[in-house]
């Protein structure tokens, strides 16, 4: 289960759910600004603030970063 | 071999690459993601031709307009980790992968990366309550006391960005505020916005996370200390030149210094547009024009080199 964390405005969560969704990958979107609890999962689970967090089946990645999460989807696989 | 690889897909990037599919070269571009700086900013008022457009909006639209063009390989999703000149009408790149480009030209784009303070706490607190995207992460100061360092456009768009969010923002300028005018009275009519000139940040301090900052007031010299749980550090950007240091002549900060009519670099066979280049005005219509510019003179310079 992908999960990302994102804010309403943020561009790079924006990229990140499209690369998700042009990749027919499937995740829940957790908005931080309105969900409490999930900002709580988030600070805890990156051990920072910064938006977006993707945690994919446990693995955590911050930012938008492609190269990771390819990676982390090839070794899903 | 390539007629010409472009390094970067921001505006000027792109810019280039459309009139490179076009003129039929045999071209490459290759980027992490599309937009450059511009993505970061909450609404875009000044580029003519769209009233207002969201900068993740206008990264879109950039990125459809270049993949409309068949000629050009459109390598996303990538960055370059090398960039070699292996003769005289000759370049080697290596990207992240390890595949390597040959090319006769290069036409660089790499834009520019936040710059840093880089006073103590910066490092340990990025993400922690330091931040550089704004529009990013502006709401995670919902009900907090917040600060931005900087006077330019860029500061004043993260107070803007802030303004929904934090309960008291600090905006901590050296040297005055050189943003534009309709920033600047937007964010003097608020009250929770408080400005603090002839200030230097010296430290960010806190536990897990931030919880202040010390600034020296430069006029009195004396050290002060504010409460709060986030900086947003908006001091500019630095040019992202290193890859090609070693091959073309940069000012002082890092520009690569170029020809105002063609953009050529001091390295034949290498150009550069945007804000990595030495053009005085970081914005994107003159990016735009810097990369239309550059393809065009190296069209020129492709069409009598391959002659010779």
């Amino acid at each position: 289960m992908i999960k990302i964390y994102s804010t309403t405005h943020c561009p790079y969560c924006k990229m990140a759910k499209d690369y998700f969704d042009k990749n027919k990958v499937e995740y829940k979107d957790y908005n931080v600004e309105a969900d409490e609890e999930a900002l709580a999962d988030m600070v805890k689970k990156s051990g920072q603030m910064g938006v977006p967090v993707i945690d994919i089946d446990g693995t955590i990645i911050v930012g938008f970063d492609r190269g990771a999460i390819d990676h982390v989807l090839s070794h899903k696989k | 071999m390539y007629d010409v690889v472009i390094i970067g897909g921001g505006p000027a990037g792109v810019a280039a690459g459309i009139y490179a599919s076009r003129k039929k070269l045999k071209s490459a571009l290759i980027t992490k993601d599309f937009g450059g700086q511009s993505v970061n900013s909450a609404s875009i008022d000044n580029f003519i031709g769209y009233k207002s457009i969201s900068g993740a909006d206008f990264a879109k639209v950039l990125e459809e307009q270049l993949r409309a063009n068949d000629e050009i390989e459109i390598k996303d999703g990538k960055f370059v980790v090398s960039v070699k000149k292996i003769g005289d009408y000759l370049f080697e790149l290596t990207d992240n992968d390890g595949i390597v480009y040959q090319t006769k030209t290069i036409l660089y784009t790499a834009g520019s990366v936040y710059r840093k303070l880089e006073i103590p706490g910066e490092k340990e607190y990025e993400g922690k309550g330091v931040f550089y995207c704004s529009i990013c992460d502006a709401p995670l100061m919902k009900n907090k006391p917040a600060a931005v360092i900087g006077g330019g456009n860029s500061a004043l768009e993260a107070v803007i960005d802030l303004l929904p969010y934090a309960s008291k923002i600090y905006l901590i300028v050296r040297s005055g505020i050189k943003g534009d005018a309709v920033y600047k009275e937007k964010i003097e009519k608020e009250s929770k916005v408080e400005i603090i000139n002839n200030a230097n940040t010296k430290e960010i301090f806190g536990d897990a996370f931030v919880k202040g900052l010390k600034y020296q007031d430069s006029t009195a010299g004396e050290e002060k200390t504010l409460d709060v749980s986030g900086v947003f550090v908006s001091i500019g950007w630095t040019p992202n030149s290193g890859l090609v240091k070693d091959l073309v002549k940069t000012d002082i900060k890092g520009h690569i210094l170029v020809d105002s009519k063609t953009q050529q670099s001091s390295m034949p066979g290498i150009w550069a547009a945007g804000d990595v280049a030495d053009g005085l005005y970081a914005q994107i219509g003159p990016a735009i024009g810097e990369g239309i510019v550059a393809l065009l003179n190296i069209y020129d310079y492709i069409i009598s080199e391959d002659k010779k």
